[in-house]
């Protein structure tokens, strides 16, 4: 057992490892004035120096969250009504309604960049920011939908029938009961989303036009010309440390909240053990 | 006089299970009324018709003359209890038993006055603004229970509300349950499966098998006069004669022939007649087991037979025997007999294993029951299953049904 | 597949809501559209923009595979088994075989290092876990693009592992080099293999620690006890516990590999090219779209294959389940216990 355990962690931080040297030589990089980074040739701010004066670039990052924000806000919406049908109702309907939010959540991106692409032309609608927020929303509804019925799965149902039962109309149960607490899975689906699109290369590599390149598109026309790249360098290395910050961020939060659940949980333990102590001799204490 | 809540002809099917058929009977203002039956019974489906979480497939419920069957729940004026408190986790003690206030739009002033009397009724005054997961199960089942009856139901459900507690806390709740109900003389329906529950809380009980009320009755009748194998088997322990009414005795009593025992003293409150075949039920601490041969100072209504103990568990305060009378102990009587421990009991020389000992019983202490099914033998406590090859198997099969059962009957939880 | 069966397991639970189903028989016309317009209202707008810009342009791509390819660039009239024809030629049946294996050897990878890292993080301490899964995920937060591009830095005949492994080392007196200069990593299938590990590893490391999360790790103790080898322990009591990971995390490999674009684009050669390429080539820079078009179809087929069987397989077995259930229910006790209830009669006169 002891060996079995040992080799597995071995692997593991050997993984580890595999999955950190890239990055990290990305970002040493950045600072490097050598072009190609093979080895140092010295400390040097000049490639973001060099990022900050183009203004491609912004305008590509500008680009990609209008897209990003647009994307996630109708996706949030019909992917949460997607959901909430789905939980609801157990007909054929939603079964298909599944299926088509599940396959199209495997299915590889290519398929969808190529299938929209062939859709946008035959409709003739012009390629733009427009048929690349269409794009987004479409791949981005699935992964809400997902998200928050993993929440409604783990949902409480006599909850609503509480509600329900003090009076509140189906309406009332929905904004006061049911949507509060579904907002942790929206909000999960949502930020989901957001990184999702931003992040998302190859399905808007298809359907952008001219001037509607967002940030990875631009990327990977900068990395294709093998111009500039200790300028991408210098890119990544920023936005990781953004990602990582938020990430962290997020963490924090979600651990505050847990915490605060733990000592929550910690107290009313504590509370139950003498509660019940007292309340077994009941009749001494109360009367 | 009607009856305050009445269900007349009530039935309800999932599928090819009819969870309750065919169910009448009513429950008076004020009554502390408790379902009783085992999981699976269609207790919890009909306390959810009475809420109005489900809708019956036939029949009637009436609520204060008023026909409630097709009301949604938030217009019927009946308030529940969950078994899993099923409290609002976003929303604070005091928002929580508010909700229902709120909704109806009550002034702020006489919200906040009714919220702090029912704090001051369950004892949470301090707890008002802590959230539901700071607080320990004995108290989300009070905060429950407050904001059901803060809206002033005219019936208030419990649904197992004492089922998810541990036993220290069940007991007290009990007495605090008790309290409330005389304080606030609301018609209280309580649905457990817990008989000393029902017992001990409530004025009626109906206890239900397959979606059938088998009797309606105080506990104390229940207990003493159990009017199937069901309700006997179901509601303490019990044993189970087979026989025919062989004479009657004095207008009142009769006696039984029983095969391989011989001639049983009963009884007879139904007045069945001579040549009948009759069941009874005697419960295991109306039976004595002396080592000598008891002297009969009723008039023969002391049942008097030779048995040997073959089985003894010690339990503190009584010890349950089981005694067999015959040879053969493939083929012979075996009865459980629950013996209390009393001072007296410790001057005379302890019954052990293999004694040949006196099984003696008081004439009124057997009971005719109205309708017996062979299978309720299955839940009596019985020390040794029987050899019967596919017992198991029957065991397995039974098991599987009552849980699909129950899946249908709670459906939702 | 794995969602598939979490969706099942929890079909019971918003119960309310489903309440009234069974009385929409009696509710009468006006009932009935009132009832389902609730439905209606919340299923129609994500199954119309699903319906519009998923199967829509889905059953375009398949139709258009049968349409012939006109010459200025468009698509032209009538139906045709053409590119069929076309895509049969030599020269793509090397690029799909490509595909194939290299999707396969890298999900083969993916599991074969993911089992034991899933094993190390599950018997770590549980406190440790949520931030050992943390630095699993984290890299892959940054851009995919970006993680893609480092390798391609790293390979890179002046990168930093060229660099190392061309240079001459003198070890003990002798001279000696990992690599001939003149050797590239990049461009080559190998480095596309590499790339794709690096990438899809997480997805396969995820869901085989989701299950071994939930392995009984006691019954490798009592493996050993019982005189088995590690090696052994391992492959024949640990793998087959974590079956239901290994299959999501087969499925969360395979299919995106196979569908793999940028990874060969960048670091891969003219002769490391897959499906996803040619894609690419004859629908953007060629305009060939008929043709794109059929090959799209090809890698649809491929792509819908294995979780197909998986949901086959995992249906068929939930059928089975519940028949068993509805069995059992209807044959209730009457049948079975009669002759069980011997209390009276220890068994019976024989």
């Amino acid at each position: 057992m002891k060996r079995l355990q040992r080799r597995s962690l071995a692997t593991f931080w050997t993984v580890l490892f595999f999955f950190y040297v890239p990055i990290l030589v990305l970002v040493v990089n950045s600072f490097n004035a050598s072009k190609f980074g093979g080895a140092w040739k010295g400390f040097t701010f000049k490639w973001y120096e060099k990022l900050f004066a183009d203004h491609a670039i912004w305008q590509a990052m500008e680009n990609t969250f209008a897209i990003a924000l647009g994307a996630t806000l109708a996706s949030v919406v019909l992917g949460t009504l997607a959901a909430l049908a789905i939980s609801r109702w157990k007909g054929k309907i939603q079964s298909l309604h599944y299926g088509l939010l599940y396959t199209h959540l495997v299915l590889p991106d290519i398929l969808m960049g190529i299938s929209l692409l062939l859709f946008f032309i035959s409709v003739g609608l012009d390629l733009s920011l427009f048929t690349v927020f269409l794009a987004h929303t479409t791949f981005c509804v699935s992964y809400v939908a997902m998200a928050v019925l993993g929440r409604l799965e783990n949902f409480d149902g006599s909850l609503l029938e509480a509600a329900s039962d003090l009076g509140a109309t189906p309406w009332q149960t929905f904004w006061k009961v049911q949507f509060p607490l579904l907002l942790p899975g929206i909000a999960a689906g949502g930020l989901l989303a957001f990184t999702l699109s931003i992040d998302d290369f190859v399905i808007t590599f298809f359907v952008n036009g001219a001037g509607s390149e967002t940030l990875p598109v631009k990327i990977y026309g900068m990395i294709k010309r093998s111009r500039d790249l200790p300028k991408i360098n210098a890119l990544s290395t920023l936005m990781m440390c953004v990602t990582v910050l938020a990430v962290v961020a997020s963490r924090m939060m979600q651990g505050l909240g847990t915490r605060q659940q733990q000592r929550d949980a910690r107290a009313a333990a504590s509370a139950a053990s003498p509660a019940s102590r007292q309340e077994g001799q009941g009749g001494r204490v109360r009367r | 006089m009607a009856d305050f809540l009445q269900f007349q002809g009530v039935t309800k099917r999932f599928g090819p299970l009819t969870a309750v058929n065919h169910v009448t009977f009513g429950v008076q203002k004020g009554e502390f009324f408790s379902l009783l039956g085992p999981s699976g019974c269609g207790k919890t489906t009909l306390l959810r018709m009475l809420a109005g979480f489900d809708r019956p497939d036939e029949g009637k419920i009436l609520l204060d003359g008023k026909d409630i069957t097709g009301l949604p729940p938030d217009k019927r004026q009946v308030n529940t209890v969950f078994q899993n408190y099923a409290l609002f986790p976003h929303l604070s003690i005091r928002d929580n038993i508010a909700f229902g206030l709120r909704l109806r739009r009550l002034p702020r002033a006489e919200i906040d006055e009714r919220v702090d009397e029912m704090l001051g009724l369950v004892q949470l005054r301090g707890h008002a603004s802590k959230k539901p997961t700071q607080l320990s199960g004995g108290q989300k089942q009070r905060v429950a229970i407050a904001r059901a009856l803060v809206l002033k139901p005219q019936v208030l459900l419990l649904d197992e509300p004492l089922a998810a507690l541990d036993l220290k806390l069940r007991q007290h709740m009990q007495i605090e349950l008790d309290e409330i109900h005389d304080r606030v003389g609301i018609t209280f329906v309580y649905v457990t499966h817990d008989q000393g529950e029902a017992m001990g809380l409530a004025d009626r009980i109906a206890v239900m098998r397959n979606g059938v009320v088998e009797q309606i009755d105080p506990p104390a009748r229940i207990y003493e006069s159990p009017r199937t194998s069901f309700v006997a088997a179901f509601i303490g322990d019990t044993n189970f004669f087979e026989g025919t009414v062989s004479r009657i005795v004095d207008h009142d009593y009769c006696d039984v022939d029983v095969e391989d025992l011989g001639t049983v003293r009963c009884w007879n409150d139904k007045h069945i007649r001579a040549g009948a075949k009759v069941y009874l039920s005697v419960r295991p601490e109306k039976l004595h087991l002396t080592h000598e041969r008891p002297v009969d100072l009723h008039d023969g209504k002391v049942n008097v037979f030779p048995v040997t103990v073959y089985q003894k568990v010690y339990q503190g305060a009584w010890t349950r025997f089981w005694v067999r009378h015959g040879e053969n102990a493939d083929d012979c009587w075996e009865l459980s007999v629950l013996q209390v421990h009393s001072r007296y009991l410790l001057d005379t020389t302890p019954i052990s294993w293999d004694d040949k000992v006196w099984l003696s019983w008081h004439a009124d202490d057997g009971y005719m029951l109205e309708n017996y099914d062979e299978r309720d033998e299955t839940l009596l406590n019985h020390p040794t299953e029987p050899a019967v090859p596919d017992a198991p198997a029957a065991t397995v099969a039974e098991n599987a049904a009552s849980a699909a059962q129950e899946v249908l009957d709670g459906s939702g939880r | 597949m794995a969602a598939d069966v979490d969706r099942a397991g929890a079909g019971a639970t918003p119960a309310v809501l489903e309440a009234p189903a069974p009385a929409v028989r009696r509710m009468g016309l006006l009932g009935r559209v009132r009832h389902h317009g609730a439905e209606l209202l919340l299923t129609a707008p994500s199954f119309a923009w699903m319906t519009v810009f998923f199967v829509v342009p889905t059953v375009l791509v398949l139709l258009l595979a049968f349409r012939p390819t006109a010459l200025d660039g468009g698509v032209g009239h009538g139906w045709t088994l053409q590119t069929w024809r076309t895509i049969s030629n030599p020269n793509y049946p090397s690029i799909v075989w490509r595909t194939i294996w290299l999707s396969f050897a890298a999900t083969a990878l993916s599991i074969g290092i993911g089992l034991p890292c899933a094993f190390a993080m599950a018997r770590i301490k549980a406190q440790w876990r949520p931030t050992f899964v943390g630095l699993v995920i984290l890299p892959f937060w940054t851009s995919f693009l970006i993680r893609v591009f480092a390798w391609r830095l790293l390979l890179h005949p002046e990168g930093a592992i060229s660099t190392f492994l061309h240079s001459t080392w003198t070890i003990f007196g002798w001279q000696f080099r990992f690599l001939e200069p003149q050797t590239t990593l990049l461009y080559n299938s190998f480095a596309v293999l590499l790339v794709m590990v690096y990438t899809y590893l997480p997805f396969a490391i995820l869901p085989l620690y989701a299950a071994a999360e939930k392995f009984d790790f006691s019954l490798l103790e009592a493996a050993f006890d019982l005189g088995a080898r590690p090696w052994r322990v391992f492959w024949r009591i640990f793998v087959p516990g974590v079956r239901a990971g290994v299959v999501s995390a087969v499925m969360m490999v395979l299919i995106p590999a196979l569908g793999s674009y940028v990874i060969p684009d960048l670091v891969g050669g003219p002769n490391s090219e897959m499906v996803g390429n040619k894609i690419y080539q004859r629908a953007l820079p060629d305009r060939n779209l008929p043709h794109a078009s059929a090959l799209s179809a090809l890698l649809m087929l491929g792509v819908l294959l294995p979780p197909g069987v998986a949901w086959l397989a995992t249906r068929k077995r939930h059928i089975g389940a519940t028949d068993t259930d509805v069995v059992s229910a209807m044959s209730s006790p009457a049948s079975n216990l009669g002759n069980s209830g011997g209390r009276r009669r220890n068994g019976v006169r024989s």
